[in-house]
C-alpha cells in the first residue's frame, strides 16, 4: 500500500508472524486494506511525525487508530506512545497496545502515558484473531473520535 | 534493785544501837541510884522506927523493971503483935537475964537471943535485931531486944527486877523509835543510792531521786538531782563530743583508706602503663633528666636535654605537635597528638599518642608540661587493618549487591523476555497452524489435520507452563502484604462458584462451611483457592459425582483450612514432591497441569508463615490442608 492518505489502522509491530496474523484477523471484517504495517517504533514515528520515507504524507489525514507493540527494536511502544500523547494532534489518535507482556509495569505505564486500552495477545489463534476483530470492529467502526483533528 | 545487807554495820543498827545504849545507861544509873536511896532510907526507916519502938518498949516497960513486974512488962510486949513487923521482942533485966518476952505467931521462940548484947543493930539475914538499953536517971535497968523482918533483899531484887522490867520497856520503845529513823532517815538514803545505782548501771542521768522530807536527808536528795543533772548534762556533752570525734575518726579513716586505694591504683597504673611520662619546663624544654624518655628513645640524657628531645621526633609530625602545643599553651589546657617516636628497641618509627597537661602557678602562668607517651602503635596498626578490612567487606557487600540486584534485573528481564518473547512463536504456531488448517482443508487428509491438532495442542500446553512459571517466579519477587483482612469463606465461596460456571452443576457437590478470618494477602490467597479447589475438581471428575468439603477452623492461634475431595488421590509415598515445581503425580494424559498449582499454594501459604501438607490414600481421595497464623489487632 503506497496511498498513506488512506491509511485507516497503523499497526506498529516488529513480529511479522504477529502483525500478519493481526491483518489477516483486520481483513475478516474488511480492515485489511486500510492497514499500514510499521516494523518498528521509529517507523511508527516517522509515518506519524513525517519524517523520512513518509515526508510527503498528507498532514490532515490521520489514521483512526494506533495499533502498538511495546517490545520493538529502536524505539519501544511505550516511546511511541509517548510521543503519541505528547502531540497535540496526534494525542487525539486512539491507541490500543496489543502486546505479549502481561508485566503490570507495562500495563501502567502504557495507562500513565494515557493509552486507550491495552490488550494482551491471546497464545491461542482463534483468541488472537477474535480480539483483534473486536478492537478493529470497536476503535474504527464504532467508537467516535473527534472531526477535527 | 538490790539493796545491800550491812547488817549490824548498818545505819539503822547504829541508830538501834545508839538509842538503846543510851537508854540502858539512864536506866541502870537512875535505877542503881534509886535503888541505892531506896535501900539506904529503907534501912535507916526500919532501924530508927525498931529503935524509937524499943524506946517506947523500954520507957513504958522502965517502971515494971524497977518494980520486977515482967506480967505489965509481958503486956507491954504483946502490945508489939499491932506492928506485923516486929516478930519478937524480950525484955531483959540488968543483969540481962530475960524478963519478959514476946514471940510473933509462927516465929521460932528459940530466936530469942539468951543474953542481951550491948546496944546496936545486928542485921542477920532476913532479920534486924536491936537490942536498947533500958536507962532510968543514968540507971541501966535492963535491955530490950526487937527482932524485926528485915526487907532488904526482897526490895532489893524488886527493884532490879523493876528495873529490868522497865528496861524491856525502853528496849522495845527504842526499837519502835529505829522502825520509825529507818523509815525518816535510811530509806530516804537508800533511795537516794538506788538511785546513784541505777544511773550507775544504766548510764540514764534523768532518774531523779524523790525528795520525801524537807530535813537534811530532803536537802541531800535535792543536791544528789542537781549532781545528777550536772553529770547528765556533762555526759551529754561529753557524748556529743565524742561522737564528733568518733565521726571525724571514721572520716579520716575512710579518707585514708581512699587515699591508699587512690595510691595504690596510681601506683599499678604506673606500673601498669607502658608509657612514658616526661616533665618539662614552661618553655617547653626538658630540663630534667627524662628516664623513660631517654629509654624509649634511646636519646643519652644530655642529647634529650633543652631542645634536643625534638630530635627523636618525626621530622614530619614535629609541625603537627608544634601547632597543638602552641594552642594548648595559650588556652592553658592538655592537649594530646599522634606522632612517630623514635623507638631503640625497634630501631623505627613508632606511632605513639603524646599528652601533655600544663601546671600552673598562682598567677595562672605555666610553670612546666607533664606529658606521657603512649605507644599506640600496634593499635594504629590493628585498626588500620579492621578499616582496611571493613572497607573490603563493604566493597564485597556492595559487590554482592550490586549483583544481587543486577541478578534481579537479569531474572526480571529474563521474565519480561519469557512472558513476551516465548510467547510470540508459540502463537505464530498455533495462528499459522490453523492458518493452515483453514487455508488447506480441502487438501488435508484426516491424519493430516490430526497432526496439525496435535501442533496446536503443545503449543496451547507450552503457553499454559510460561503463564504458570512466570505466575510462580512472580511469587518470589513480589513482597507479601499481609494486612488486610480476607474474609476466607467469601473468597472461597466466589472461587468455588467461578470454577463451577464451567463444570455440570448435577455432578459436583460442594460445600463450604463457614470459615475463619485471616490477614493477608486476598489476591494470593484468592490463587491458593482456586489451585486446590480446582485441583479437587480435577482429580475427582473421574467420578460420577465430585464431593469436596472445605472447612476450616482456629486452633492454638493458628487457622487451619481442610479441602477433601474423593477423588482419585495419590500415594502417600509420593507425598514429599506434591508440592514442588513441574512435579506431577499423574500422567498429563490422564489428568491437564503443568505441575505449578501446588507449588504456587506452598509458596502463598510459605510466604504467609503457614504450611500446607497433604493426606490420601490411592482411589480414596486426598484432602488438603493449610494453616496461616491468626494475627490479633495487637499483633
Amino acid at each position: 500500500m503506497t496511498d498513506y492518505d488512506q491509511v485507516e489502522i497503523l499497526l506498529a509491530e516488529d513480529n511479522a508472524r504477529d502483525a500478519e496474523m493481526t491483518m489477516r484477523a483486520l481483513r475478516r471484517i474488511n480492515l485489511g486494506n486500510k492497514v499500514h504495517w510499521v516494523k518498528d517504533g521509529e517507523e511508527a514515528l516517522d509515518f506519524l511525525l513525517r519524517k523520512g520515507d513518509y515526508q510527503d504524507r498528507d498532514p490532515s489525514q490521520l489514521p483512526k487508530l494506533i495499533l502498538l507493540d511495546i517490545k520493538m527494536p529502536k524505539v519501544d511502544g511505550i516511546e511511541v506512545l509517548r510521543q503519541v500523547k505528547a502531540d497535540e494532534t496526534l494525542q487525539l489518535i486512539p491507541v490500543v497496545v496489543m502486546t505479549s507482556s502481561n508485566e503490570e509495569r507495562d500495563v501502567v505505564d502504557s495507562y500513565r502515558l494515557g493509552v486507550n486500552s491495552y490488550i494482551v495477545k491471546p497464545v491461542h489463534f482463534a483468541a488472537f484473531v477474535e480480539t483483534v476483530a473486536n478492537i478493529g470492529l470497536y476503535w474504527v467502526l464504532t467508537n467516535r473520535v473527534p472531526s477535527e483533528a | 534493785m538490790r539493796v545491800p545487807q550491812f547488817g549490824l554495820r548498818s545505819v539503822r543498827h547504829k541508830l538501834l544501837a545508839g538509842v538503846l545504849l543510851t537508854s540502858m545507861a539512864a536506866l541502870l544509873v537512875t535505877g542503881v541510884a534509886m535503888l541505892i536511896y531506896d535501900l539506904r532510907s529503907y534501912h535507916e526507916t526500919q532501924v530508927n522506927d525498931l529503935t524509937t519502938q524499943a524506946e517506947i518498949v523500954g520507957r513504958s516497960s522502965a517502971a515494971a523493971l524497977q518494980f520486977d513486974d515482967s506480967k505489965f512488962a509481958g503486956d507491954n510486949l504483946a502490945l508489939l503483935s499491932s506492928r506485923p513487923g516486929i516478930r519478937a521482942g524480950a525484955i531483959y533485966n540488968a543483969r540481962g537475964a530475960l524478963f519478959a518476952s514476946y514471940v510473933r505467931k509462927g516465929t521460932d521462940r528459940n530466936a530469942l537471943p539468951l543474953l542481951p548484947e550491948t546496944d546496936g543493930v545486928h542485921i542477920k539475914g532476913e532479920t534486924l535485931d536491936i537490942y536498947r538499953r533500958v536507962v532510968e536517971n543514968g540507971e541501966i535497968l535492963g535491955t530490950v531486944y526487937l527482932q524485926s523482918h528485915y526487907e532488904f533483899y526482897e526490895r532489893l531484887w524488886s527493884y532490879v527486877a523493876i528495873v529490868l522490867g522497865v528496861s524491856a520497856l525502853a528496849l522495845a520503845v527504842s526499837w519502835l523509835l529505829s522502825l520509825w529513823l529507818q523509815a525518816s532517815v535510811t530509806r530516804p538514803i537508800l533511795d537516794v543510792t538506788g538511785v546513784a545505782r541505777n544511773v550507775v548501771e544504766r548510764r540514764d542521768y534523768t532518774l531523779r531521786a524523790t525528795k520525801s522530807t524537807d530535813d537534811e536527808i530532803g536537802y541531800l536528795v535535792d543536791a544528789f538531782n542537781d549532781m545528777l543533772a550536772e553529770i547528765g548534762r556533762r555526759t551529754e556533752a561529753m557524748e556529743t563530743s565524742n561522737r564528733e570525734l568518733e565521726r571525724q575518726i571514721a572520716e579520716r579513716s575512710e579518707a585514708e583508706r581512699a587515699l591508699r586505694d587512690s595510691e595504690r591504683r596510681n601506683r599499678t597504673l604506673v606500673n601498669a602503663t607502658t608509657s612514658v611520662v616526661w616533665t618539662a619546663d614552661g618553655n617547653k624544654l626538658f630540663s630534667t633528666e627524662q628516664l623513660a624518655w631517654a629509654q624509649y628513645t634511646g636519646q643519652p640524657p644530655d642529647e634529650c636535654h633543652g631542645k634536643g628531645w625534638r630530635k627523636a621526633l618525626h621530622a614530619d609530625d614535629c609541625e603537627l605537635m608544634d601547632g597543638k602545643w602552641a594552642g594548648a599553651a595559650d588556652a592553658k589546657e592538655p592537649f594530646e597528638c599522634e606522632v612517630r617516636l623514635w623507638h631503640a628497641a625497634s630501631a623505627g618509627y613508632r606511632f605513639v599518642s603524646l599528652r601533655a597537661a600544663p601546671v600552673l602557678d598562682a598567677e595562672a602562668g605555666v610553670v612546666e608540661w607533664i606529658g606521657t607517651v603512649t605507644d599506640i602503635h600496634d593499635r594504629r596498626h590493628a585498626e588500620e587493618e579492621i578499616r582496611t578490612l571493613n572497607a573490603e567487606l563493604e566493597e564485597r557487600v556492595r559487590n554482592r549487591t550490586e549483583e544481587l540486584q543486577s541478578t534481579n534485573k537479569e531474572l526480571e528481564s529474563f521474565s519480561y523476555s519469557v512472558s513476551h518473547d516465548l510467547r510470540a512463536p508459540l502463537r505464530a504456531i498455533d495462528g499459522y497452524s490453523q492458518m493452515l488448517e483453514e487455508d488447506y482443508r480441502e487438501r488435508l487428509d484426516g491424519e493430516g489435520q490430526r497432526l496439525l491438532q496435535v501442533v496446536r495442542q503443545e503449543a496451547s500446553k507450552m503457553g499454559h507452563l510460561i503463564d504458570d512459571l512466570l505466575a510462580f517466579s512472580k511469587l518470589s519477587r513480589k513482597p507479601v502484604d499481609t494486612s488486610g483482612d480476607v474474609d476466607m469463606t467469601h473468597l472461597a465461596k466466589d472461587v468455588a462458584e467461578e470454577l463451577m460456571r464451567e463444570r455440570e452443576v448435577e455432578r459436583v457437590r460442594l460445600d463450604i462451611w463457614p470459615l475463619p478470618s485471616v490477614r493477608g494477602d486476598r489476591a494470593l490467597l484468592r490463587q491458593v483457592w482456586v489451585n486446590l479447589i480446582s485441583n479437587a475438581l480435577k482429580y475427582s471428575g473421574s467420578k460420577p459425582r465430585s464431593e469436596i468439603l472445605v472447612t476450616g477452623e482456629v486452633t492454638n492461634g493458628a487457622a487451619t483450612y481442610r479441602i477433601a475431595d474423593n477423588g482419585v488421590g495419590f500415594d502417600m509415598k509420593y507425598a514429599a514432591k506434591l508440592f514442588g515445581v513441574f512435579q506431577r503425580l499423574h500422567k498429563s494424559d490422564e489428568f491437564e497441569g503443568t505441575g505449578v498449582g501446588l507449588a504456587i499454594v506452598q509458596r502463598v501459604v510459605t510466604r504467609h508463615g503457614g504450611s500446607v501438607r497433604a493426606d490420601s490414600k490411592v482411589g480414596e481421595g486426598a484432602t488438603f490442608y493449610f494453616t496461616l497464623p491468626v494475627r490479633t489487632e495487637n499483633d
